[in-house]
């Protein structure tokens, strides 16, 4: 039989962060993923790190993830593509520049280093945004990677420490024993280990209902395209008019929005993930931003599938029964809060304790939700969020 | 579905047997769109996709209108079409194709999506015939972006299509039935062929083929390969080399014909889910197909010389009536070709002469070593901690590679040419490289738009049910 010291569920950069801190901390690490590395919810995502301004539960966290940001190339000796260039939200109708000044007061309860500016300074910042432009909420904090260059940096770090991954081997059934998590049951066998960290996204939930535990994650589809490559327009990652934005190195304009669609996940399949002609209207908003857009070409789009707690924030939690068993959700924004959930989740495998701020992202803040949320919400498969 | 006459029936390519499904389709009282690409804008060309034209654009393609009707004149089916009602879009890009599935269930009836100079629209169907032909396969070499390289497609095209041809001195890559119908084509509009480069000891088109090229005062030059096309502004010479030996010598001409093989064009299935298989003899995946036609989704058909012998229309029409998807138990006979074990003969023999540092991929400029390596591109001015294998799985237990890792941390395959140019040898390199068989090497996903397109022609309002507001979400109920 095999033994390791913790088993990770789910390759993707959440997973595979956390492996990575392990292993650098000794232990001995295995991760198992039903497909192939990064190609759930880390191959859509846009690459921004979001500062959280508007979650009071995930800021702290978030603070912490923008630190060890700046030194990951050096720590993973991969290239990430990070840069740290500000973050500007845009508004270009009235509505949502009113929207914006709501924001920046909830941003001023946790950061003092936002400011709403004008629609110059939000054209000087990035300069081929549209004449409408109304204004903007700025930092000069936050910033954007490459997320399937950062996934693979953790995946090949690990890998260096002599961490193994196994692609294709979908875990079935998480095993416990005596209230203690015992290890889990893949089509080649059972696998054991102390501690099981579960961060396979929207799959977390039909992975721990058998087990009793109620994880409640709803999947979402979501489109995403990038453009051929320009020369370099601006630096700054963006929000603005239902898009998050930001132009590669390589010169790539690359975005994602759109309604998104509910989804169900199971176990051990591969989701489809369809693009749909909602591309169309994404491109739409594109150039109504930045008009001069119109004669680029959309060259590639993908959909990928995430996971959307009810509050749409993070989740860590350590279950007391069975123990040795973490689950994690992070709710649509996984990749910027990679570097320190990581930490929060190999602490809590190997130790039982982090000093990462995560008490308060348990399940625990979920006691008065409906057993029929999604249903009551219209969060169920089959429904777009608008 | 036999009760519902007409279907809707959307063809894909004005190939030969696109034309003659649509053809039968609308004799058989159905509503038929045929959609073809061609001909394509200039910008459109310059993606060199399906066909690679390569960076010499004749002047003459630039009157568009002359240019659509000396088009349509050179396709008799698509002109038969046209008569019969079917409804002939050309000029017309098919970017991709929707229907309801497990994760997107708002497709409502069956769509192409299909973009023009005049726009763009989504088009519903009962019935989606894809039909949509083959393009170039292209290796790479030194000099292989000098105006004056071409694939044989591209060349025809210039030839017979637009008829605008503009070399004097052609040498050509291959000698397999394709490179030898250019051959012909080429000294009936009065080009020379200056020679036929092959890697092999024998004509790869047969005896016959040889004595007629022979007698036609073509030399073949046998056992070779081409090390570089050579010139400053466009190719006046190329640089071939003896396998054995490795003596070179340079042959004078102006342009340079790659007519190694040709692909099926299979990023519409394979980007809508289409299940998919590798077969050795094309050295493809090509979508799983019964004889009729039929793929794994439902009333969804492909059609193509390499899969089916293109399906009896007959077969496909009562295919088309029964509706549904292919069985588990009728795979259509394998066509017999022996082009997987050319093109890897060809990638052999330009690896071995031609050395890691020749460029693989184009768009991004990635050498042949880097890509093997996972160098990471350019832009970022560095190395790897550590060499990397792209060898991710172990023997026997599904891909051992994923090619989209490979595109991800080289970039071979993410310009603009959608990796039509470089894919293919890049799995070729692979096999070759690391010892693991095409079967066992993951394609790098295709995706929609199987085209690059204009932002301003595919840019569409979203409907009033659709708005939304907020990345990523609206305001959702408060916990309390």
């Amino acid at each position: 039989m095999e033994t390791f010291d913790l088993i990770v569920v789910g390759a993707g950069i959440v997973g595979l962060s956390t492996a990575w801190r392990a292993r650098k901390a000794g232990a001995r690490v295995l991760v198992l993923d039903k497909g192939a590395t990064a190609y759930e919810a880390s191959s859509r995502a846009t690459g921004l790190l979001s500062l959280c301004g508007a979650s009071p539960l995930e800021a702290p966290l978030a603070q912490e993830a923008e630190k060890l940001w700046d030194r990951l190339d050096e720590d993973l000796g991969y290239p990430t593509e990070w840069s740290q260039k500000g973050r500007l939200w845009v508004a270009i109708t009235p509505a949502e520049l009113d929207e914006l000044k709501v924001t920046f007061q909830t941003f001023q309860r946790t950061y003092d280093d936002f400011e709403l500016v004008d629609a110059q300074t939000c054209r000087s910042i990035v300069p081929p945004l549209t004449p409408d432009t109304l204004g903007g909420l700025y930092t000069r904090r936050s910033g954007n990677a490459n997320p399937q260059r950062t996934s693979q940096a953790f995946a090949w770090a690990f890998q260096d420490l002599g961490g193994e991954i196994r692609e294709h081997t979908p875990v079935l059934e998480i095993l416990a024993e005596g209230g203690k998590v015992k290890g889990v049951r893949t089509p080649q066998g059972e696998v054991h280990a102390a501690s099981v960290v579960v961060c396979a996204g929207a799959h977390a939930a039909p992975l721990l209902a058998p087990l009793g535990l109620e994880f409640p994650v709803a999947p979402v589809r979501f489109d995403a395209f990038v453009t051929t490559p320009l020369p370099p327009l601006f630096e700054a990652a963006l929000v603005v008019h239902g898009l998050a934005v930001r132009q590669t190195l390589r010169g790539n304009i690359h975005l994602n929005g759109g309604p998104h669609e509910w989804v169900e996940a199971g176990v051990a399949n591969d989701m489809p993930k369809p693009v749909t002609p909602l591309v169309r209207n994404i491109a739409k908003r594109l150039i109504e931003v930045f008009p001069s857009l119109r004669s680029a070409q959309m060259l590639r789009s993908w959909s990928g599938i995430l996971d959307v707690t009810p509050d749409q924030a993070t989740v860590v939690h350590p279950f007391d029964t069975p123990s040795g068993l973490i689950a994690c959700s992070s709710a649509g924004h996984g990749f910027g809060m990679a570097p320190s959930l990581s930490v929060a989740l190999s602490d809590l495998a190997l130790h039982g304790k982090t000093d990462m701020p995560v008490a308060a992202l348990t399940l625990d803040r979920f006691g008065k939700l409906p057993k029929d949320w999604r249903r009551a919400w219209n969060w169920q498969a089959g429904n777009y969020n608008t | 579905m036999s009760d519902q006459i007409p279907l809707r029936v959307t063809v894909i390519g004005a190939s030969d047997a696109g034309c003659a499904i649509a053809l039968k389709a609308q004799a058989a009282g159905h509503r038929v769109t045929l959609v073809d690409e061609h001909p394509q804008t200039m910008g459109q060309m310059s993606f060199d996709a399906p066909w690679f034209y390569g960076a010499a654009l004749p002047a003459a393609l630039m009157n568009a209108n002359a240019v659509a009707q000396v088009v349509l004149e050179a396709n008799p089916g698509i002109f038969a079409c046209s008569e019969a009602g079917v409804d002939v879009r050309v000029g017309t890009i098919a970017w991709g194709a929707f229907q309801n599935g497990p994760n997107s269930r708002h497709i409502g009836v069956p769509k192409v999506g299909l973009v023009s100079a005049e726009g763009n629209e989504l088009l519903d169907h009962d019935v989606l015939i894809l039909a949509p032909g083959v393009r170039d396969f292209v290796p790479s070499f030194r000099g292989a972006d000098l105006p004056g390289v071409f694939g044989v497609k591209a060349g025809v095209a210039f030839l017979d299509l637009y008829q605008c041809y503009e070399g004097k001195r052609t040498l050509v890559l291959g000698t397999s039935s394709r490179a030898v119908d250019f051959v012909r084509r080429a000294i009936a509009r009065g080009v020379e062929i200056v020679g036929m480069v092959e890697p092999g000891t024998a004509f790869a088109a047969g005896d016959a083929a040889r004595d007629e090229m022979a007698a036609l005062g073509v030399p073949v030059h046998y056992a070779s390969a081409l090390l570089a096309a050579e010139g400053k502004v466009a190719v006046t010479a190329a640089r071939i080399c003896d396998l054995s030996g490795g003596a070179e010598m340079a042959v004078d001409c102006d342009s340079l014909c790659l007519a190694i093989g040709v692909l099926p064009n299979i990023e519409i299935p394979a980007a809508m889910g289409c299940r998919m298989r590798f077969d050795a003899g094309v050295g493809s995946w090509l979508p799983k197909t019964d004889a009729a036609g039929r793929t794994s989704l439902e009333n969804v058909f492909w059609l193509s010389s390499f899969a089916n012998g293109g399906a009896d229309p007959k077969v496909v029409l009562e295919a088309m009536a029964e509706g549904g998807a292919m069985g588990d138990v009728q795979p259509a006979p394998q066509a017999a070709s022996d082009q997987g074990a050319y093109l890897r003969s060809w990638i052999d023999a330009l690896y071995a002469s031609g050395g890691g540092a020749v460029t693989l991929c184009k768009c991004e400029s990635v050498t042949r070593d880097d890509f093997l390596g996972l160098a990471p591109p350019t832009y970022l001015h560095g190395g790897l901690r550590h060499p990397q294998s792209p060898v991710t799985g172990p023997e026997g237990t599904g891909p051992r590679v994923h090619q989209d890792l490979l595109k991800r941390m080289t970039r071979v395959g993410m310009g603009h040419c959608q990796g039509k140019r470089c894919r293919d040898e890049a799995a070729l390199l692979l096999s070759l490289r690391f010892g693991i068989g095409l079967e066992a090497i993951r394609p790098g996903s295709y995706r929609f738009p199987v085209r690059p397109v204009d932002l301003s022609l595919i840019a569409t309002a979203e409907p009033a049910g659709l708005r939304w507001s907020y990345w990523l979400h609206d305001p959702e109920p408060v916990l309390e």
